[in-house]
């Protein structure tokens, strides 16, 4: 499904990641774990098509395609969805509308024809109850407003909607208290699949708890310095990163 | 240009127009109060952003000549095929002219509504030709007002509907129309009317609009403008407003057509506890150039002002937005808000605002921003990620950014009008998409 092949990426001349390797098959979830500035919200960033980011060796192929070479859109027709960590407010454009066009987006790709109001109703009201999403938000401005909460739930939904082949969730555990963080998790497990494939950047294992990866990987310094499986988040949990970052020191 | 040059270029429209040997006198003493400025300049500071040179070189005709039967036809099924409805109450112009066969005055208690050359324009020059001194654009209006509309909500009524003014331009080129609208509120009557200015097809022109108001104690008048020209037509406008003790009015402005777009806004919040709430959307591009031109006099204590207007701008067009508060002396307690808020679109758009304020009493509390911005690039990019394309994305933000004033249009059907114009405008003519 992925295949990320000795990444390096530089932003403003500074290395961010630095000779990355990962590897995920359909049907996986991995987890990509490590402090703060390891540089994995670089590699969330950079697989959804971000700019400002200078790719300056390695490849990326998605599903036998070269990824970095495809427009942010094109992924995301594609089937490549990202779970923004900080969620942008869109002032002006209600959610209703913004899932419509995403969801037009890619059927458009697929040669589909355009979804109509009440297709798109019955398409998402089971998602939005899942979601624990009230009706009235979908008249509301994208994320304008919204608590932390609503912002990441809002984006498990678009997921849920959009059903992409690979997801890629950047700290969706981040700013969540256990009950909003309980039904994220809900949605991300639903969507688990034989054909589909996750990747978790998370700083804390409490959502590995809930969602429980295949693969537990560690970034430390823009490489990933150890991999291992769920028992590998709960270590790391225990006893922190310094250990993993000295015992890549002395490799 | 000099004065006696311009005089000659109106007087032979003047002897066609409406009117006794009275009217004709005071239609000529009007014109030799423009003839002596002319046409402003750039050189006067009220139109420093203003270039109506195009204007005054014009070869215009000032005079236009009641519509034929083939035109109103015409009108009439334009009108019918953009949705308005020919049941409500509704006054119609074609070329400035009062056209009663497309028009529904109806009858409502309390509530008049006529065009102003059925109830006689003899006096209309002379009532309005003192107050309009500053505004050489409205003095010449006084000349050469051919018709109009005049509404009156008597004390206490209220208007059971909105009432709809219709401009066409009717393809005739060259052709200048001085329209005037008279509103008259009494004690606590309220009133909605909304002015559609549209042409029948693209020509050039010039619209030289005056409106009067003027609002008792407790009247409550809420106006909206769609003015929807094609881009060959000029279009200047005078909005005058006097405000008794807590009158309120409410103006939605949108300007989405046009070659050359000036509003002048000149309101005076006269009693206390009145209160005035400009706010409306600009789009200039392809050599479009918008300016909006307004002073508000808080001459009452306690009286409230808002000014929030939101300009996109696009290849070569141009924007001006110049907002003056003017707090008089002993005038406390006095609120008053400015907005000017732009999107720029393309490297060649422009934008001049000048939010001013002028005060001359201690208690008050006044605000004004502006700000000038491009397409956000993190907004662009969520988007995008979310499979819209590039273009689509960018749409959508520039049409979310004026989605914020069009919440404020409380006729859902207009609002959804004007929403589906900004966007016809927004895609350059390109057929309207759905929109948020």
């Amino acid at each position: 499904m992925l295949k990320i092949e000795n990444l390096h990426v530089s932003v403003d001349e500074r290395k961010i990641l630095k000779g990355l390797d990962l590897s995920v098959n359909a049907g996986e979830v991995h987890a990509i774990m490590g402090p703060n500035g390891s540089g994995k919200s670089t590699l969330a960033q950079v697989l959804a098509g971000k700019d400002n980011y200078d790719v300056t060796r390695g490849r990326v192929v998605y599903r036998g395609e070269e990824l970095l070479e495809m427009e942010p859109e094109e992924r995301a027709r594609q089937g490549v969805f990202l779970a923004f960590q900080y969620p942008t407010e869109i002032p002006g454009v209600n959610n209703a509308y913004l899932l419509k066009a995403a969801v037009n987006a890619q059927r458009d790709a697929n040669g589909e024809p355009q979804v109509d109001a009440f297709e798109f109703m019955r398409l998402i009201r089971s998602k939005m109850e899942l979601m624990n999403i009230s009706k009235e938000f979908l008249n509301r401005s994208v994320n304008e407003g919204f608590s932390g909460g609503e912002k990441k739930r809002n984006e498990i939904l678009q997921m849920l909607v959009l059903e992409p082949s690979l997801a890629i969730l950047d700290e969706t555990d981040s700013g969540l208290d256990v009950d909003a963080l309980k039904i994220v998790a809900a949605g991300v497990n639903s969507l688990r699949s034989k054909d589909r494939a996750m990747v978790l950047v998370t700083h804390y294992e409490r959502l590995l708890e809930l969602i429980v990866p295949d693969h537990v990987h560690v970034l430390s310094d823009g490489r990933i310095v150890k991999s291992g499986d769920r028992e590998l988040a709960r270590e790391l949990d225990a006893r922190g990163y310094d250990w993993v970052q000295q015992e890549a020191a002395r490799a | 240009m000099t004065g006696e040059s311009s005089n000659g270029r109106f007087a032979a429209g003047l002897d066609r127009l409406p009117g006794s040997a009275e009217t004709a006198a005071l239609r000529a003493a009007a014109l030799e109060a423009f003839s002596a400025t002319g046409f402003p300049t750039r050189r006067n500071e009220q139109w420093r952003y203003t270039d109506l040179a195009p204007l005054s070189s014009a070869d215009l005709d000032f005079a236009p000549q009641p519509p034929a039967e083939e035109l109103i036809s015409r009108v009439a099924a334009m009108l019918d095929e953009a949705g308005f409805d020919p049941a409500a109450p509704r006054l119609v112009f074609i070329d400035g002219g009062y056209c009663e066969t497309l028009s529904q005055t109806g009858a409502a208690a309390g509530l008049s509504i006529a065009s102003l050359a059925s109830c006689g324009a003899a006096d209309v020059p002379a009532r309005t030709h003192a107050a309009l001194d500053g505004h050489p654009l409205a003095t010449l209006n006084a000349a050469l007002v051919s018709d109009g509309a005049v509404i009156a909500v008597d004390d206490g009524a209220e208007a059971p509907e909105p009432i709809e003014l219709i401009f066409v331009a009717g393809g005739q080129s060259d052709l200048a129309a001085h329209p005037r609208i008279m509103i008259d509120l009494g004690r606590d009557a309220e009133l909605t009317l909304v002015q559609h200015v549209l042409d029948l097809e693209a020509a050039s022109g010039w619209f030289n609009v005056v409106t009067e108001i003027v609002q008792a104690p407790g009247s409550t008048l809420t106006l909206y403008r769609l003015q929807d020209h094609g881009k060959l037509r000029f279009h200047t406008a005078l909005l005058r407003a006097e405000l008794a003790e807590d009158a309120k009015l409410a103006c939605g402005w949108f300007d989405l057509g046009g070659q050359l777009v000036r509003n002048d806004f000149d309101i005076r919040l006269e009693g206390s506890g009145a209160e005035a709430d400009l706010y409306g959307i600009f789009l200039a591009s392809s050599g479009q150039h918008t300016d909006n031109h307004i002073r508000m006099d808080h001459i009452a204590p306690r009286t409230k002002s808002g000014e929030a207007f939101r300009g996109i701008i696009g290849e070569s067009g141009h924007g001006v937005f110049n907002g003056k508060v003017v707090v008089h002396r002993d005038a406390q307690h006095i609120d008053a808000r400015q907005s000017s808020d732009n999107l720029l679109l393309a490297d060649n758009a422009e934008i001049d605002t000048k939010p001013e304020l002028e005060i001359y009493a201690d208690d008050v509390k006044c605000s004004h921003g502006a700000t000038i911005g491009e397409i956000d690039e993190e907004q662009l990019f969520y988007l995008r990620a979310r499979g819209l394309d590039e273009d689509e994305a960018r749409d959508l933000l520039t049409f979310a950014f004026a989605n914020a004033v069009l919440e404020r249009v409380e006729l859902p059907e207009l609002r959804e009008r004007i929403a589906d114009r900004v966007a016809v405008h927004l895609a350059d003519g390109e057929a309207a998409g759905e929109h948020p």
